[in-house]
């Protein structure tokens, strides 16, 4: 009887692990984000599923009482599936989750998932690294957080180079452009938007440093930044949606 | 009747007047499966679940709000009594038998002239079981058809067997249950089979004994050229015929060649399908209690290759600059050189005290964990005789882990 904190990937069941998908299928409840997962919920059959993401008007839950309700449901002895986007601790608070459980003493297993930062991009034709044209992989979280303002070091960042990829980018991605370019990363750096990877919708547009791709896709949108961003393998193929 | 005697059947609903007598809790059970079958559903009761009552109010099926009424099965082919009063079931169900007319009695399963089977759905599949009434046994078997195709562990497309081309499948770290359910399936379809020496090994003992595994960590040639031969050994299988599967550790696009040898098929007309995989750079630190980023820890994480030395002119990666960045850096490949690492590293900004986590063999049985710091690590790695395959965790987020231990 424990609590699992499950990766389920960029939103295709198909990319669930089996261990996730196994878990669903046994789950007596599942705690998940986004509505959109409804492919992925149907696996939890029966199980009972618990929305605490933004749902319609209705305001995502605070990260505290998230947190309850997983040790409330934990120590209930209930067998609990926290599902989380791609994976539980890459730009999200899986591991604020994982912490509340160890202090009240739940035991907990974490299921790692595949990460949009590294699905998005290559279900739209990208490999995030290409011996000979990046060889390091820079994933940041795009987001001002109004707690931890200014966390990130842009100019470190740019001269990393390699592969940048934004994760919830979408509203900051002018800032995060201009202060790369203030660092001296080329305007002709291309950048790729992917939106809704792994979705019958999926998109991607790519523009550059200087001239951003247009950020008006739905979300959830990853952007590439890098000579990478460029390469489309799927190009011909039927493979893009 | 005993369960020899049933006949497991699918019946074409679609229009055909059902009545169910009864609207409880077990009615509300049956009632979604029959309405999504097309029929005609009419409930016969006085009272109803409020989820009962939602699927009349949407006209998913018509409710006589009254009870059970001689000659209420009129016309129908099929029907369901499932009411408290064994004396209505009773004569509903003698009322389906004077007009030949197929009635599940859910009180008294053998006294109807049907049963119904534990039911489930995969993929537009409907799997049923009827054990001759021990409903737990039949449902247990159920959940366990269910997961083992929603796992891939049974194959419900056998004609997925013919696919053709390669298959770059990452494989993830290394525990079996990491892989893809899509990258299962495939697996479980392949004629040829090429691996490394990292990812899940352990799926390769449940390959069929006509599965031709190559083994291409065993390729006995130069780096360089090992790789040509891999990419041949890919294409000359995939012109022959055979389905191939290049199973590969991770994903395959993180230090692994995927790009290469995706090229090198595509150019060679060689259809390739790319299955990404969880990466050993995430995966593994995920499992030992490390998360890669953590708000207001770290907000970013660099995934860097060690496999050149940073003063080597092939190096690509700018460590001064990796020296500057406060988030997480998880280095691969890079046990043999953690020295030079750690000290470029330091030389450029990152404090001495830094916390490290080194996890080898993450994900499996054999996994080892080393907790250390940036001015540590070279000489704890030796002396603990830390070996390849390791990830290297480097930041404040490696201390983490400590609270994270429960057991
Ligand atoms: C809060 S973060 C969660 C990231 C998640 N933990 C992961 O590892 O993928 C949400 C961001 O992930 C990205 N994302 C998640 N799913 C995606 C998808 N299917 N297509 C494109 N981007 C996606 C977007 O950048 C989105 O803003
Ligand atoms: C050639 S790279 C391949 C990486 C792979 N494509 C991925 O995404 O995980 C090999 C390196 O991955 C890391 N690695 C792979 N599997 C590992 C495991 N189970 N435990 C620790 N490190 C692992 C090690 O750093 C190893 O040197």
């Amino acid at each position: 009887m424990t609590v699992h904190l499950v990766g389920a990937g960029p939103g295709d069941p198909g990319l669930l692990t089996c261990r996730a998908a196994e878990l669903l299928g046994s789950a007596e409840v599942v705690v998940y984000d986004r509505p959109s997962m409804a492919d992925i919920l149907a696996l939890a059959g029966t199980g009972d599923k618990r929305c605490v993401g933004k749902s319609g008007s209705r305001p995502a839950w605070p990260q505290a009482e998230v947190n309850q309700l997983l040790v409330d449901l934990g120590r209930a002895g209930r067998e609990v599936v926290r599902l989380k986007a791609g994976d539980p601790f890459v730009v999200s608070r899986g591991g604020e989750e994982a912490l509340a459980l160890a202090g009240a003493g739940v035991p907990f297993e974490v299921v790692p998932g595949i990460s949009a930062a590294i699905a998005a991009p290559a279900l739209a034709g990208i490999p995030v690294m290409v011996r000979q044209i990046a060889t390091t992989l820079t994933v940041v979280a795009g987001n001002e957080d109004p707690e931890y303002r200014q966390r990130i070091d842009w100019s470190a960042v740019a001269a990393v180079g390699g592969t940048v990829v934004v994760l919830t980018g979408r509203s900051a991605l002018r800032g995060i452009a201009e202060e790369l370019l203030a660092a001296g990363m080329a305007a002709d750096t291309p950048v790729t938007a992917v939106s809704a990877a792994s979705r019958a919708h999926q998109r991607r547009v790519t523009g550059t440093l200087a001239a951003l791709p247009d950020p008006r896709m739905r979300p959830p949108v990853t952007f590439v930044i890098g000579a990478v961003a460029t390469l489309d393998l799927l190009e011909g193929s039927d493979a893009h949606p | 009747m005993s369960v020899e005697q049933h006949y497991l059947v699918g019946l074409d609903l679609v229009g055909r007047r059902v009545v169910v007598v009864g609207g409880g809790t077990v009615a509300q059970r049956r009632l979604p499966r029959l309405v999504a079958s097309g029929a005609a559903v009419e409930v016969i009761a006085p009272h109803v679940t409020p989820a009962v009552q939602a699927m009349a109010d949407a006209g998913e099926l018509t409710w006589h709000a009254r009870p059970y009424e001689d000659g209420d099965l009129d016309g129908a082919w099929y029907a369901i009594t499932c009411t408290q009063l064994t004396e209505v079931n009773a004569a509903v169900a003698a009322e389906a038998e004077r007009h030949r007319i197929f009635c599940v009695r859910s009180d008294a399963g053998t006294e109807g002239s049907a049963v119904t089977p534990a039911v489930g759905e995969h993929d537009g599949l409907l799997v049923g079981v009827l054990s001759g009434g021990q409903p737990r046994r039949s449902a247990a078997v159920r959940d366990g058809v269910l997961s083992a195709l929603r796992t891939g562990a049974v194959l419900d497309r056998p004609e997925l067997g013919r696919l053709a081309g390669v298959a770059l499948v990452g494989g993830g770290p290394g525990d079996p249950e990491l892989i893809t359910v899509r990258g299962r399936r495939l697996l479980a379809s392949a004629d040829v089979v090429v691996t490394d020496r990292l990812g899940p090994r352990e799926l390769l003992d449940e390959l069929p004994p006509h599965v031709e595994v190559v083994d291409a960590a065993k390729i006995p040639y130069g780096r360089a050229a090992s790789q040509d031969v891999i990419n041949s050994t890919l294409i000359e299988h995939a012109k022959a015929g055979k389905f191939v599967v290049r199973l590969k550790g991770g994903d395959s696009y993180l230090f692994g060649r995927g790009f290469e040898e995706l090229i090198a098929c595509a150019e060679a007309g060689v259809p390739v399908t790319v299955v990404p995989g969880v990466t050993s750079a995430f995966g593994v630190p995920a499992m030992a209690g490390v998360p890669v980023t953590h708000r207001g820890v770290a907000h970013e994480v660099v995934v860097v290759s060690g496999h050149v030395a940073p003063d080597d002119e092939r190096s690509l990666v700018d460590w001064p600059a990796l020296g500057r960045l406060t988030g997480t850096i998880v280095l691969m490949m890079a046990v043999e050189r953690i020295r030079a690492f750690a000290e470029v590293l330091c030389a450029n900004g990152r404090p001495g005290d830094t916390p490290v986590a080194v996890i080898q063999e993450g994900t499996m049985r054999t996994e080892r964990v080393l907790r250390t710091s940036l001015a540590r690590v070279a000489e704890d790695v030796t002396a603990h005789e830390i070996r390849p395959p390791a990830i290297i965790v480097i930041g404040p987020v490696a201390a983490l882990s400590d609270e994270l231990i429960t057991e």
